[in-house]
């Protein structure tokens, strides 16, 4: 009888232990880290843009005027140096034209060039006539993809 | 007494003027361009690299720079269509 006893106090302890004992938890798994932010986009390269026009009688290696002016000579090779900024693709076109007595313009040449620029570049057009040009006012537009970016006026003495 | 009129009918008349007329001709106009940045040219029919090498570094010879330049598009330096767009590198 005194080992019933002590053997049910000991199954009843027991008992008790595994009633009152806590489940351990498994151990939260660490959490992720969290993904590294995407690396911002490289900036997208500037497009080509006009900066500048210049008018002259003749241009250097770097296709650049040399003497700028306004103001020609009949026998005169006329030049105008655009200067670009940025890189890409883009269509420069010079549109001369005189001004007649009536102030209307009368087309005296169009020209196109297409570049792929990958900094800051020079483009240059010319004209001339074998025969002299006009005494009058004239002027070229400088367009970058059919649209005026550039004007200037100049004449033949 | 009545004089018949003079006749007129064989008188010839020209002229001519140092001031600009106003509407001069332009058609002999020449013109053309080059630039630092390397240029794209569309190839028109007839084109061969030899003719755009004249017409762009006034040499002819110079071909072979064209051709360089756009190998990857071109695999035979006589073999080039209209239509296609070639890099024209600065001189």
């Amino acid at each position: 009888m005194k080992n019933l006893t002590r053997y049910l106090t000991i199954a009843l302890f027991a008992a008790g232990l595994a009633a009152c004992g806590k489940k351990e938890e498994a151990p939260k798994p660490a959490p992720a880290p969290a993904p590294a932010p995407a690396p911002a986009p490289a900036p997208a390269p500037a497009a080509v843009t006009v900066s500048s026009a210049t008018l002259g009688s003749a241009v250097g290696a770097d296709k650049k005027v040399t003497a700028p002016k306004e103001s020609f000579a009949k026998n005169d090779t006329i030049y105008v140096a655009v200067d670009t900024a940025g890189s890409g693709t883009a269509n420069l076109k010079a549109k001369w034209t005189f001004t007649g007595k009536d102030g209307k313009a009368v087309p005296v040449k169009e020209d196109s060039q297409t570049i792929q620029s990958t900094g800051p570049s020079t483009t240059e057009f010319h004209i001339s006539k074998p025969d002299g040009w006009p005494v009058g006012d004239y002027q070229v537009e400088v367009m970058q993809d059919d649209k005026v970016v550039q004007t200037k006026k100049f004449s033949v003495k | 007494m009545s004089r018949d009129p003079p006749d007129f009918s064989n008188v010839k008349g020209g002229g001519s003027s140092s001031a600009t007329p106003s509407t001069p001709d332009f058609s002999n106009v020449q013109s053309g361009g080059s630039s630092t940045a390397t240029k794209i040219y569309e190839v028109k029919s007839g084109d061969s690299l030899s003719k755009i090498a004249k017409r762009e570094y006034g040499d002819a010879n110079a071909w072979n720079r064209i051709f360089e330049a756009n190998t990857d598009i071109l695999k035979d330096p006589n073999k080039i269509y209209p239509g296609q767009k070639l890099k024209i590198p600065p001189k």
